[in-house]
């Protein structure tokens, strides 16, 4: 029991250290409660999680991770994969030899036409490795020597909430410990005041496609809960409840916690439960991150030239500019894994004038994220990941005669990823010319996520979790590292 | 002996689960953390005592389950080198194993490996055995290698009470079970809790709500010696009972009130709820309460109630996204309906024989697809069908119209007469002209947008028509002009056009109001198949209903569906479904369960400490005709449930899990309790039972990630009044996003049957910061403030509204000093004083003094956030 108060009185010794205001009263009062000032140094409680004892499994190129997420599916032939073919052909139905008995959402299965859209802005080659990439992302184009492109991914999943969820939690249906959770479990927080896994979420500005987002999307599964990821919000406090109560002033919260944890310590000594420490520890922490997190949002000390560079919505709450900018403040301060979830990109009727709209709000804000870490030296071992749950049809939905958009694709899509392990300047896979078949290095939604953990050190065989009789794991039982991304 | 034993069990138990089981261990602090790596190391350094017979389920099965079986078990699709270690037959055969000669026994040699190609478990396959482990497999193998069935598997028999040195201490047949674990292992009980505690704790257990501090006096001075079993029988009997035991079963059955996809679409689900409820309440037996839920609907003339039940297994999620395939998520809801169903009953995975045979435990695929046979009969799409905006439900439902429904239909029903009778000449008129002017040019057909089989008929000459012809011809025009036509002449007429608007909001007003709950029907029987690899468009062998071929047979005269099969789990021979339910029972009393793995009591699952309890439990539970209240008081009224809660330091290095119940349980409430508790100590709580779901206090822009939608308005739709208070039982459930202020609570998408306690600064926030706790805060001192005009009497009286017992004088002496310095605060800031008691809707004294009602304000906060307020001790 001993060892319990040591460790309580540890903790509150380095609040004091580290100055929030007027703790005065109430600790003193702590530690003359509990006997004393001997226990100074020995401070070695924190209340940041620690990870698995057996983590890494081997070097971690990549330390934390930043997850762009492109809800809705962007379309891989308008921007990743140049298909020539769709323009020669555009108008002429994909051939069947190509199409096969390609599983597609029930929106276009029943279609007895499959007039081939070629992309609707010219594409162009990029950087010193000459990457070709749509002319509506001249940004990212020019990071393009940092990144590999992945031509050749697919999913099973035809729809959006599945096919999300598959590439978050390894399953279909929802229920299962999402990524980030994974990595907080295994690998444990870097920060003492800010949560290990922060999600943000934004959409394209006319809300045009309506792809939600779920608490499964960063949900824990059947881990225990504190490894779910926290979601910043865009209206009200950036986490639910951060703000003191109206006319809770920071001192009078200060002094209020201190009689609790006085209240609570005397607690201690007679019950002799751990729990009730842990308690005491998380209030302490509370009262840091109300700190802590407004500061992530205080940008005074940008400069204008990096506000800029995210773009003209970097300073609108709730835009992927925005977010990307913040994205980058929470990885400096230790955050484990930041998954932005960015809505917009399921054009199935408003491809001509949706698309390049989102291209303009994206843009900029993703490629500043990975100069901005590059310039303070963070990129090399932050891994950027931007990508979705599929691609869109290389077919034209709407009349066949004036498609004017695309369907759901799983069979072949893009992503591109970039830092931390990631070959630079890097193409990897590649389809048919329809954009429909993957003619090399397929990679499934389980082969990146096995990467994934891969480069943040993690074994994606060996990080599992029991339940159910089950050792279960983000992988499901399948995925193979992918050597061709990892540098 | 006994000791040893306990101590190998505790050890196994830990090594099989430490993977899984660091979480845990880690949500408490690094000491409990330390004590149990120093518990493992004492436990790892006793070596099992020579001359102890090995028990194959305790010692041995959990290794090579953990170890061997996934490559060398039942599945034969990834069964290696031909070689199954879970038969003995099949292990001798291929000299894996020699009994009685562990040194001729390849696994032996396997197993002591250096060599990468030859060790086993491999290397890479993140398995490890530690040299504990090793000896005892040797050891098993000198000893004979004897195998025995799965202890879960055979049907519990009642053991005899064991006997016991000191019987003093024994209150019913529970107490006999663990005061002999406890002498074996040289522990005493810990001492009964006192009395304040006690009714505490079983408030907290059985409804939910604090007890007053009249209650709680009432009961300290009661000298009944039967006091305490008054006091039982009378919370068994309160109606908050069955929203209390409510709360866990929701969670098995994830429950929630919207489907959970892309629009989620609201749904009527809560009638279900509130059955779980009344259920409760009425102590229906266990064996009906599981007949209804899993076949209500196909019991002889089913009554509304039995239906309703049956809407158990309709609580799943329904994809209704845009392009979705309907049948791809039929099976999802399909196999879900299977894994929930087998988790809350059997306590078995079934999910991993969707795919191939179970690795671990004797459920073949065919089982699988056997079982789901008697639940692929559902007429449904896979899809929900769309109501209104809000309302989204998938058929089979049952049509529930209230009173208050009906009033109104009738309503609508008369005024819509009425107003036909006024309009008829003037729609008659209209018709009439409309008519004439189709065949103003001669050529009535073309260019009218009328439907093909009407321009069709008017492109015959009338001549030539037949009778039934022209009666169609004018039965069509009048509809097409009813549907189409009519609304552009709204303008003409009020009447008319009041009539379009009474069609369409009766329109709107069945759509959005008449309840329709959804439940189970076998109404469409299909063919099932085991399915490849699960995959649905991959059917191969067909399948009819039957139950798992290693359980005991169906009865030869039972119905071949679900009947038969919710008859079957609760008939006698039935192994497991006794044992987890009594197993769930002592869970939400004790905090873990007798067999810690709540959801698995397959081979993978802990073996338990107690079996014997356990196993009495069970027989128990079946020959009381499975009467649940009977057994909650002989738990409640054990003197094992009665112990101090007080953890000595001996007892958290021997047993920090508490699972040889020394002492009673310390467990952090349920969120949805620790709100619940709030509201009543402030005298806030609305008790009304059952009802629609109600929206109290969430965050600005709760539904903000699903408000980029514009298919429905996801705005927050925040109660007023009563409704504010009503219990979080109650609390609409959006399952997409869950009410903020519910932490740890299971997520309601798929089946949970373990509760999360944990202990995060996002908690913290929430209770102290969250207007709910502010406003009962705020209102407990008002409460507080009328009751007394002293500091001391006041805080004293909200402190017993929360804790039941008055405060030490140390404790008071904190909280007036607390008291002292937030009066100073308010005292100098006024302007602050007045926002913090004007937090939430509930009207205010505005006599009260201001910097005072604020200051106890923060007081009352401190007490609803101490850690005793928000632990069950």
């Amino acid at each position: 029991m001993e060892n319990l108060f040591q460790q309580n009185m540890a903790r509150v010794n380095r609040r004091q250290l580290f100055g929030s205001a007027a703790s005065g009263v109430g600790v003193a009062a702590l530690a003359s409660l509990l006997g004393g000032n001997a226990l100074a140094d020995k401070s070695t409680a924190t209340p940041g999680s620690k990870g698995l004892p057996d983590l890494p499994h081997h070097l971690a190129k990549a330390k934390r991770v930043v997850l762009l997420w492109q809800g809705g599916g962007p379309s891989h032939v308008d921007l990743f994969d140049h298909k020539p073919t769709l323009q020669e052909m555009a108008g002429k139905d994909i051939p069947d030899s190509i199409r096969g008995s390609t599983r597609l959402s029930t929106m276009s299965s029943g279609y007895g036409k499959w007039p081939c859209v070629p992309a609707i802005k010219p594409f162009q080659n990029y950087g010193q490795s000459g990457i070709p990439l749509s002319s509506m992302l001249p940004k990212i184009g020019g990071i393009a020597d940092e990144m590999t492109l992945v031509k050749s991914m697919h999913t099973e999943a035809v729809n959006h909430a599945p096919g999300v969820t598959f590439f978050l939690t390894g399953s279909q249906v929802p229920g299962r410990p999402s990524m980030g959770s994974w990595l907080s479990y295994g690998l444990g927080s870097e920060s003492d005041n800010l949560p290990t896994f922060v999600v943000m979420t934004s959409s394209d500005k006319s809300k045009t496609c309506g792809q939600l987002f779920f608490d499964y999307y960063w949900g824990s599964g059947f881990l225990p809960s504190r490894f779910q990821g926290v979601r910043f919000r865009n209206t009200g406090d950036l986490v639910p409840y951060l703000a003191n109560p109206p006319g809770v002033s920071p001192t009078a919260r200060r002094a209020l916690l201190d009689d609790i944890a006085i209240m609570n310590a005397e607690h201690l000594s007679d019950y002799g439960d751990p729990e009730i420490d842990t308690r005491i520890a998380q209030y302490e922490m509370a009262f840091q991150m109300q700190t802590s997190v407004p500061d992530l949002i205080d940008f005074s000390k940008e400069s204008a030239s990096t506000i800029e560079r995210y773009g003209p919505d970097a300073l609108a709450k709730g835009t992927f500019g925005n977010n990307c900018l913040i994205a980058r403040r929470l990885l400096e301060r230790g955050v484990r894994f930041v998954q932005l979830m960015h809505a917009g990109w399921d054009q199935h009727n408003n491809l001509y004038t949706q698309l390049e709209q989102q291209c303009a709000d994206t843009d900029a804000p993703a490629a500043a994220l990975v100069q901005d870490l590059k310039e303070r030296g963070m990129l090399e071992d932050t891994l950027v990941i931007w990508g979705a749950e599929f691609g869109r049809t290389p077919f034209g939905q709407g009349d066949p005669a004036k498609p004017n958009g695309r369907d759901h694709f799983g069979r072949a899509f893009s992503w591109w990823m970039a830092g931390g392990g990631v070959k630079k300047g890097n193409v990897y896979g590649a389809t048919d010319d329809y954009g429909w078949n993957i003619t090399e290095n397929p990679v499934h939604v389980h082969d990146m996520q096995a990467t994934i953990l891969h480069l943040c050190g993690i074994d994606h065989t060996r990080l599992t979790y029991r339940f159910q009789g089950r050792q279960f794991r983000l992988s499901d039982i399948h995925g193979d590292v992918v050597k061709g991304i990892v540098s | 002996m006994f000791k040893v034993i306990t101590q190998r069990c505790l050890k196994l138990s830990w090594v099989t689960l430490a993977g899984s089981d660091f979480a845990q261990v880690s949500t408490l602090n690094r000491a409990s953390h330390i004590a149990t790596i120093i518990l493992f190391a004492i436990l790892s350094s006793q070596p099992a005592s020579s001359e102890e017979p090995i028990d194959f389920n305790r010692d041995i099965r959990p290794i090579l389950a953990e170890n061997c079986f996934y490559c060398h078990g039942q599945d034969g699709n990834k069964r290696q080198a031909d070689l199954r270690l879970d038969i003995r037959d099949q292990a001798i055969k291929t000299n894996a194993i020699q009994p009685g000669k562990s040194s001729e026994s390849s696994i032996v040699a396997r197993i002591h490996s250096e060599s990468v190609e030859d060790q086993m478990p491999p290397p890479k396959s993140n398995r490890h055995l530690t040299a504990d482990q090793k000896r005892l497999l040797e050891k098993w193998i000198d000893q004979g290698a004897n195998y025995s069935d799965h202890w879960a598997f055979v049907a519990p028999v009642r053991p005899p009470l064991p006997k016991l040195a000191n019987p003093n201490w024994v209150r019913t047949p529970v107490d006999h079970f663990v005061q002999a674990k406890l002498e074996a292992e040289g522990l005493t009980p810990s001492p009964e809790a006192d009395r304040a505690t006690l009714i505490r704790r079983l408030h907290i257990d059985l409804i939910g709500l604090p007890p007053t501090p009249e209650q709680v006096d009432a009961f300290v001075n009661d000298s009944d010696p039967k006091a305490y079993e008054k006091l039982v029988d009378q919370l068994l009997e309160s109606k908050h009972y069955g929203e209390r035991m409510a709360l866990s079963w929701l969670d098995a059955a994830r429950y929630a009130d919207s489907n959970g996809f892309q629009q989620d679409g609201d749904t009527w689900q809560w009638i279900w709820r509130d059955w779980v409820v009344r259920a409760f309440n009425e102590n229906l037996p266990f064996d009906q309460f599981t007949i209804w839920q899993l076949a209500g609907d196909l019991l002889p003339n089913a009554t509304n109630d039995q239906k309703i039940a049956s809407g158990f297994n309709r609580n799943h999620l329904l994809n209704g996204e845009g392009g979705a395939i309907a049948e791809e998520q039929r099976f999802v809801v399909l196999f879900d309906r299977i894994d929930t169903t087998a988790t809350t009953w059997l306590g078995l995975t079934m999910a991993c024989a969707q795919c191939h045979d179970h690795k671990y435990d004797p459920i073949t695929q065919v089982d699988y697809y056997s079982l789901l046979d008697a639940f692929n009969r559902v007429p449904e799409t896979g899809t929900p069908q769309f109501f209104s905006s809000r309302i989204r439900v998938g058929a089979p439902f049952l049509e529930l119209p209230s009173e208050e429904y009906k009033l109104k239909i009738a309503e609508f029903d008369s005024q819509i007469t009425e107003l036909e009778k006024e309009a008829a000449p003037m729609i008659d008129a209209s018709f009439m002209g409309w008519r004439a002017g189709l065949f103003l040019d001669g050529e009535p057909a073309d260019g009218k947008g009328l439907p093909d089989d009407l321009t069709k008929l008017l492109k015959k000459p009338e001549a030539e028509r037949t009778n039934e012809e022209k009666l169609s011809v004018e039965t069509l025009l009048r509809k097409y002009f009813d549907e189409k036509v009519r609304s552009s002449i709204n303008y003409k007429s009020p009447a008319i056009s009041k009539l379009s608007e009474l069609r369409k909001q009766l329109g709107d007003y069945k759509a959005n109001s008449l309840p329709r709950v959804m439940i189970m029907s076998d109404d469409k029987p299909r063919e099932s198949h085991v399915l490849s690899r699960g995959e649905y468009l991959k059917p191969t062998d067909k399948v009819t209903f039957n139950t798992p071929g290693f359980l005991p047979p169906l009865a030869a005269d039972a119905p071949r569906n679900r009947l038969g099969f919710a008859q079957w789990l609760v008939s006698p021979e039935q192994p497991l479904t006794a044992r987890v339910q009594i197993n769930r029972m002592w869970q939400n009393l004790f905090g873990v369960g007798l067999v810690k793995t709540t959801e698995d009591f397959g081979v993978q699952g802990e073996y338990p400490v107690h079996m014997a309890l356990l196993d009495w439990l069970a027989v128990e539970f079946r020959e009381s005709g499975w009467n649940m209240k009977a057994m909650q008081r002989l738990l409640l009224n054990s003197a094992t449930y009665r112990q101090s809660s007080r953890m000595t330091p001996e007892l958290r290095t021997r047993d920090s899990e508490n699972r040889l119940v020394a002492r009673a349980s310390r467990f952090r409430m349920p969120s949805l309790i620790l709100r619940d508790w709030s509201l009543y100590a402030a005298q806030m709580l609305d008790p009304r039972i059952a009802g629609a779901p109600v929206y109290p206090y969430q965050p600005d822009g709760i539904w903000e990630s699903l408000a980029i939608t514009k298919e429905r308005d996801f705005t927050y739709p925040a109660s007023s009044g009563n409704d504010l208070y009503r219990r979080s039982l109650y609390t609409f459930w959006r399952r997409t996003v869950g009410p903020a202020n519910m932490f740890d609570a299971s997520n309601r998408q798929t089946c949970r049957v373990r509760p999360s306690t944990t202990s995060t600064p996002l908690h913290a926030l929430t209770t102290l910061n969250d207007p709910t706790w502010v406003e009962a805060a705020r209102v407990l001192a008002e409460h507080s403030m009328k009751h007394s005009t002293v500091s001391a009497d006041q805080i004293r009286f909200a402190f017993r509204k929360v804790l039941g017992r008055p405060p030490r004088d140390k404790e008071l002496a904190t909280l007036e000093k607390a008291m002292q310095k937030q009066l100073a605060f308010y005292t100098e800031d006024p302007v602050a004083a007045k926002a913090f008691v004007e937090v939430g809707s509930a009207t205010r004294d505005a006599a009260l003094e201001l910097p005072m009602h604020a200051a106890l304000t923060a007081v009352c906060l401190a007490i609803l956030n101490l850690d005793e307020a928000m632990t069950r001790e």
